[in-house]
């Protein structure tokens, strides 16, 4: 009887341990996500300047080493738990920033700062081209909000399809690199 | 869109940056030795950074924490470098369900840990179901945070070889 009950515990406590599990992974694939953008934007020359994270929102800025434009993301999960995920799919929403150093940007962000003022700024809409200024560097950058699924990055939990995620960085860099320029030249 | 600027702190000399440069280079050579980020928490001068081992039998996770002690001033810089500390910390965890193992485990295992817990610079410890060998090592960032291969090849050993010490460590309590 005691060898048998042994046995009960045991089967309920691995049992537990399959669905702590898989709470787990839902819970931690933004984090994966970060680390391999870390990684694909290393492995493409830059250096990772800024780090912040509170472990549910994750803020990152790179500088390339040699042409010295920057890049910036922003991820925040919106299915962290196992029931959101399978019903939606892994996703967040990333935001994605290009900068380059601008000689005057002061002039420049001068030209350009109308649209904050727009009444449609904070909606929310995904693919929405906007221009900001860090004065006090001379960076000048454009971001763009997306709405990203995160399967499409991960063969397993833990391989990453790093040729995907490095498409859709330069991808996106290249979009926003295009509007800044045709933005400074208007 | 002002916002996502503002998230960040104004790190306008490269000094400043070389924590979170080594910190992306560390993510990098992690990256390359099979060991995905699964955990990140960042502030100022502290990073904390989880990695997940995969297909190691024994570890379950293993993770790095810098702080840095020196360096954001020029003159501090100039002085005394950019001096840091990394904690290193290597993790099992035993799933046992069998409470007979369990008890046995906490007789010979843990007594014997808890006897003398120290190998060298390297504390180990046991919380609940986990084992952890501990070692902390002051380094000059500079040596290893820059992108060049010599900077790279030297976190590479480091990496290396503090996952492979830190894992001889704690092997002998996996079950």
């Amino acid at each position: 009887m005691s060898e048998q009950l042994d046995q009960v515990f045991g089967q309920l406590v691995n049992r537990s341990w399959a669905r702590f599990s898989e709470n787990l992974k839902a819970r931690e694939i933004d984090d994966l996500l970060v680390g391999a953008v870390i990684t694909a934007a290393v492995a493409q020359g830059n250096a990772l300047i800024d780090l912040n994270s509170d472990g549910g929102h994750h803020y990152l800025r790179f500088q390339h080493l040699q042409h010295k434009h920057r890049l910036m993301f922003q991820l925040t999960h919106l299915t962290g738990d196992v029931a959101s995920a399978k019903v939606l799919q892994h996703h967040a929403a990333v935001t994605i920033a290009y900068g380059e150093y601008v000689e005057d940007a002061r002039t420049v962000w001068q030209a350009l700062k109308s649209e904050v003022k727009s009444g449609f700024l904070d909606v929310g809409e995904p693919g929405v081209f906007t221009v900001d200024a860090d004065l006090g560097t001379g960076y000048v950058y454009v971001q763009v909000p997306l709405l990203l699924d995160l399967d499409q990055y991960f063969a397993d939990h833990y391989t990453v399809k790093y040729p995907v995620l490095q498409e859709h960085i330069a991808a996106v860099s290249q979009a926003c690199a295009k509007y800044l320029h045709g933005r400074i030249a208007a | 869109m002002l916002s996502l600027i503002n998230k960040f702190k104004n790190n306008a000399e490269a000094r400043e940056s070389k924590d979170e440069a080594l910190i992306g280079e560390m993510v990098f050579t992690m990256a390359h030795l099979g060991c995905p980020v699964i955990g990140i928490k960042s502030g100022a001068d502290l990073q904390y950074v989880r990695f997940k081992p995969v297909g190691d039998e024994v570890l379950y996770s293993f993770t790095i924490v810098l702080d840095r002690k020196t360096g954001d001033g020029a003159l501090q810089q100039a002085v005394l470098g950019s001096k840091a500390t990394l904690t290193f910390v290597a993790e099992v965890k035993n799933h046992i369900a069998d409470p007979d193992d369990l008890v046995a485990m906490f007789r010979t295992d843990m007594a014997n840990m808890l006897r003398s817990p120290w190998f060298g610079d390297i504390k180990l410890d046991h919380q609940l179901n986990s084992i952890t060998a501990t070692k902390k090592q002051i380094i000059d960032i500079d040596d290893y945070a820059g992108a060049d291969g010599a900077d790279r090849d030297r976190l590479r050993q480091l990496l290396q070889g503090t996952v492979q010490e830190l894992r001889e460590k704690v092997a002998p309590y996996k079950k």
